[in-house]
């Protein structure tokens, strides 16, 4: 008789408990794979990010605030040999409508001679980048508002601004953007906005942000101290924060959805501890007289211990299995994305978070076993073997 | 005749570790759920409180909110000539007030000043306040030219720095010093979670020469959507939206969230049912004799079926309680401090969570649900116990 047939037997005893148990923890486990794989998602992002090496400098006061175009040139200044800085690119909120709609499109003007050297993780094409500097109108547009509004590369449309003067602007789409931190975005040309406002007579406008890419970390850093000291003391002190920091308060200001996740994931755990944990007790208690024939007939304690233990862990994965692998798929499917301003989260689960969630589920197993597995390694054979037939 | 209460109560005794277990899940289940909808309650109130029906906030058409509009003088002045703005009954003076909007970062105290929130500063005049005519000042309005502002009860309570007699900076380049001489109330509304000064001091702090947007009251004998239509006209080419209206805009994007939130905890509800399920078949199974031994001293099987559903809702109750107790624990300890941008302002309405009577009526009668669902089967299961085969049983 092997341990993996009496496991079998054990978990087939009583079939309806293991259903019940397997479900309760196949639907907790689906949620926590979604909050998982979101979490995970917006650590990759940000790691991705880190790796860019941008900052933003912004106004000290808010980023509503506009720093003089002239920013860009002395800021560059600061590093003449361009040992530190890689480039430097302005921008401004746009944030325009297609005219009648209800939903911004985030949308910002950006320099556009260093725009694909500042963000390489565009990813555009030579062939692009010449479209981008030939034609005034051109615009990159994030995969998902180009979905929304059946946008295609060569797709002309108009926006009207939401910030004063107001003005509509046309567009023609040069490239869709994959890229997953900016797939709810749509760049550009800074140029063109700005000869629209001074043919309103609101030129110059000035920028929201100056994005700084540096060569390495360190210099990222330095640049970072350089920059705010350089404007200290003057009308437009600013303030220079790395990508994720500047994104973190975006985030925070969307309902801090990751810190939501995470509330969630450890009551999930905890809720599939309690569950994992009576299942174990209720159907050992069941089984006293059994295990104790087990010793009797010179299993070893120990291995008494494996056998609750094991069955505890293969009844959380295969319920978790159950949660996580049909959640898992579907995402893959049809990936959704929370929408919102700043960075869009989109829902995709990736298999690291849907193995990470049958890991937490074995571990999970494993803990909720370990009372109930004790007890029946310390059951005192006699004293059991005399309850049956009771 | 019933099962008597004690035989249940007795039981859940006994067999005190899967009790306590089962409890406990129901009550981790629910304690989330509480929380969760004492937030969507708290937000509910404080955007429904701005809901003066004779209120409108009127912004450039095409902008999204009070902060990205911009008001020329010649915009202001073809409001004035409105004749559907009411007046002060006592002077006389036309109710509607040019008001400009801008941000400034606090950090918030909820966690130690590490986060920073976009709080809303208004600049107005004295007639404001009468627009805003929910809102309760203690301490003075601040004065024409004078470097001072009012803070809302709800920023007060949520940032740091907002206290009577300090200062704070403001203006373009955050350089210039306000003293804070009061504080306002506006009944829980968004308005307190803002803070205001006068806005001719104010415009001059961040080189503004034109408002924001404008507030009125319009008489009770004018139609609030003829009244809309007539801002959009060409005659005044504005939008004109009622406070509600205005207000509710503003909770889209975080309806978005918690509904997501919801259906999450939807999943666990069912969780719990089955959790509740499994230990009520145990116990069932484990009684088979001890139900057939009453079936035969004459209880009937509805009143067997009807002592398990009992049994299984007292489990949940139990559950329910203890979640509850728990939500509020976590709130006490400085859970409950709550700040959410609108979706269009991207400035901060602050908020406390707070568990109502019926958010907590709401999660019993829920846990109520999850009993008897729970329970049915199994006790139907033990309802149809043949006596005479589980009495042979050893």
């Amino acid at each position: 008789m092997t341990m993996g047939y009496v496991l079998l037997q054990n978990l087939r005893r009583n079939p309806l408990r293991t259903a019940l148990t397997a479900t309760a923890f196949a639907l907790p486990m689906a949620v926590f794979v979604i909050a998982i794989s979101i979490v995970l998602n917006l650590a990759i992002m940000s790691q991705d990010l880190a790796k860019q090496l941008r900052a933003a400098v912004h106004h000290r006061v808010s980023f509503t605030n506009f720093l003089p175009e002239g920013m860009r040139s002395r800021i560059q200044a600061l590093d003449q040999g361009k040992n530190r800085l890689t480039a430097v690119c302005g921008m401004r909120w746009f944030g325009g409508r297609v005219p009648g709609a209800q939903n911004i499109v985030q949308s910002l003007a950006a320099d556009h001679d260093t725009f694909p050297i500042v963000y390489p993780d565009v990813a555009m094409s030579e062939h692009e980048i010449a479209e981008w500097n030939r034609e005034r109108r051109a615009c990159v547009v994030g995969k998902l508002i180009a979905e929304q509004y059946g946008w295609k590369v060569g797709s002309q449309f108009s926006l009207q601004s939401s910030i004063p003067p107001y003005q509509e602007l046309e567009f023609v789409c040069v490239k869709i953007v994959e890229l997953s931190s900016r797939q709810s975005v749509m760049y550009f040309r800074r140029d063109y906005l700005e000869n629209s406002l001074e043919a309103l007579g609101a030129g110059p406008g000035g920028c929201n942000v100056f994005w700084i890419r540096a060569r390495d970390a360190e210099s990222l850093l330095a640049l970072q101290r350089d920059i705010d000291a350089a404007f200290a003391n003057s009308p437009d002190e600013t303030k220079t924060e790395d990508e994720n920091a500047f994104i973190a308060g975006f985030i925070q200001a969307a309902g801090n959805i990751p810190g939501l996740m995470q509330m969630l994931a450890v009551v999930v755990v905890v809720i599939l501890g309690l569950v994992g944990g009576n299942t174990m007790m209720m159907s050992l208690r069941e089984r006293m007289a059994e295990l104790a024939v087990f010793k009797a007939i010179g299993f070893h304690s120990l291995r008494v211990f494996r056998l609750v233990l094991t069955e505890s862990v293969i009844l959380a994965i295969g319920g978790a299995a159950a949660g996580v692998i049909p959640v898992w798929a579907l995402l893959n499917l049809i990936p959704l994305s929370v929408p919102g301003r700043g960075p869009s989260m989109p829902l995709t689960a990736s298999w690291q978070g849907a193995a990470g969630s049958l890991f937490i589920a074995a571990l999970i197993g494993f803990a909720a076993g370990l009372w109930p597995a004790y007890q029946a390694m310390r059951l005192k054979t006699v004293n059991a073997l005399r309850n049956i037939g009771e | 005749m019933a099962l008597p209460l004690k035989y249940h109560t007795r039981y859940l005794l006994v067999h005190r570790a899967t009790t306590l277990l089962t409890v406990l899940v129901v009550a981790v289940v629910v304690g989330t759920f509480t929380w969760m909808s004492g937030f969507a309650a708290a937000l509910g109130e404080t955007l429904s409180v701005a809901g003066d029906p004779q209120k409108m906030v009127v912004v450039r058409r095409g902008s999204e909110s009070e902060f990205n509009s911009a008001l020329s003088m010649e915009d202001f002045n073809r409001l004035r000539q409105l004749e559907e703005i009411a007046r002060d009954p006592e002077t006389g003076e036309q109710l509607l007030s040019g008001e400009m909007l801008v941000q400034l970062q606090l950090p918030r105290r909820s966690d130690g000043g590490k986060t920073l929130a976009n709080v809303a500063v208004r600049g107005l005049r004295e007639v404001g306040a009468k627009v805003h005519r929910d809102v309760k000042i203690a301490g003075r309005f601040p004065g024409a030219g004078q470097r001072e502002v009012i803070v809302g009860a709800a920023a007060a309570r949520q940032f740091v720095g907002l206290e009577v007699g300090k200062s704070i900076a403001l203006g373009y380049g955050g350089d210039r010093a306000f003293q804070i001489v009061g504080i306002f109330t506006a009944e829980g509304g968004p308005l307190e979670s803002e803070i205001w000064g006068n806005v001719d001091t104010l415009m001059n702090a961040y080189n503004r020469n034109g408002y924001s947007s404008a507030n009125l009251l319009f008489s009770t004998s004018v139609d609030a959507k003829a009244l809309a239509a007539r801002l959009e006209g060409p005659q005044i080419q504005l939008s004109g939206f009622t406070e509600s209206e205005y207000w509710q805009k503003q909770a889209a994007n975080i309806r978005v969230y918690l509904g997501f939130a919801y259906a999450l905890v939807a999943f666990m509800f069912a969780a719990a049912v089955f959790a509740i399920a499994n230990t009520m078949y145990a116990t069932v199974a484990g009684r088979t004799r001890e139900i057939a031994m009453l079936r035969t001293i004459g209880f009937r099987p509805p009143h067997i079926l009807a002592g398990f559903l009992l049994e299984s809702v007292l489990l949940c109750l139990l559950g329910g309680i203890l979640g509850c107790l728990l939500c509020q624990a976590w709130l006490s300890m400085g859970g409950a401090m709550k700040d959410m941008y609108g979706a269009t302002t991207f400035s901060t309405l602050a908020f406390v969570i707070r568990l109502t009577p019926m958010t907590v009526l709401f999660a019993l009668l829920s846990v109520c649900i999850i009993g008897v669902l729970g329970a049915i089967f199994p006790a139907r299961r033990a309802a149809r116990i043949e006596v005479v085969t589980a009495l042979r049983q050893t």
